[in-house]
């Protein structure tokens, strides 16, 4: 299914991105991290950092927060076929825990491709920009989603 | 940590991924795609079973430059997602240092990384750059 032009156009709003230890330490846990920066206020600071430190793909949790802020729910994919193709994360700050940050989605790009086996691949890539309180750059999340092709219409 | 060009950087081999791995990693990441804990939903898709997260195998490749390069040093991850990851699965990663330059004063170090399974099949795999100083 073609995307729909006015998504690509439309500015998602900011959301808020509130970094809380309980969530920094759940998130450690999952990965089965042992490194103390992720769970021990001391050992954090003793590595230099203001408090528990974020692990490097963390924010990646504010996708599925809200509808609103995020383009995927409107790009109108076929769930069967949408692959999560790629993904990036370019590091400009510490991320920290007490740190308030905002974000927002913008599509960065929207391209087409000609499937392997005939038909249309749609490749879109969904950048969020994360700025500190003080409007600093923090993060930079880009997101590759890929449409594949269609399949053949099965013969009647 | 200091690295040369074609320097191999520690590799870490992750416990098999469980089911509880899973279901914690969906309430940490937010992802509750049921293809990623619930069996019945996964076979309904035409998957023998439940898979694991892609960006599980990214946030493990998180840890690998993190502990190679020390917590917080990683400049930039990029990774393309290659294959699925079964429950069973004992995810290896690996990485190792093509080039390093200066940047703004500081050495970077750009490296291959990849996370691979028991059969040696690549699941996930990029490039990351990490500050050495």
């Amino acid at each position: 299914m073609p995307l729909d032009p006015t998504v690509l156009e439309r500015e998602f709003p900011e959301f808020e991105f509130n970094v809380e230890r309980g969530k920094i330490r759940e998130f450690a846990m999952a990965l089965g991290l042992k490194d103390p920066v992720h769970f021990d206020v001391e050992a954090a600071r003793a590595a230099g950092y203001d408090d528990l430190l974020a692990p490097p793909t963390f924010t990646r949790q504010f996708w599925h927060e809200n509808d609103e802020n995020d383009p995927m729910p409107h790009l109108g994919y076929d769930p069967k076929r949408r692959l999560h193709g790629e993904q990036e994360f370019e590091y400009h700050k510490p991320l920290v825990a007490g740190m308030s940050l905002r974000g927002r989605n913008v599509i960065v790009s929207n391209r087409e491709k000609e499937g392997r086996r005939g038909g249309k691949m749609i490749f879109v890539v969904i950048e969020t920009r994360f700025v500190d309180e003080g409007g600093e750059l923090v993060q930079v999340a880009r997101r590759t989603l890929i449409e594949t092709a269609a399949p053949p219409k099965e013969s009647e | 940590m200091s690295y040369r060009a074609g320097d191999r950087l520690p590799e870490i081999v992750k416990d098999p991924i469980a089911k509880v791995q899973l279901v914690m990693y969906a309430g940490a990441s937010g992802d509750f795609n049921l293809i990623h804990f619930d069996d019945e939903t996964a076979r309904s898709r035409g998957l023998k079973g439940v898979i694991a997260h892609g960006m599980l195998s990214m946030a493990f490749l998180g840890q690998l430059t993190d502990s190679a390069f020390g917590a917080g040093r990683t400049r930039r991850l990029e990774v393309n997602f290659r294959g699925m990851v079964n429950l069973g699965d004992v995810i290896t990663l690996r990485g190792a240092v093509d080039e390093v330059r200066e940047e703004r004063g500081r050495a970077l170090a750009v490296c291959s990384i990849e996370a691979v399974n028991q059969e040696g099949g690549v699941v996930t795999s990029g490039q990351a750059e990490a500050w050495m100083d």
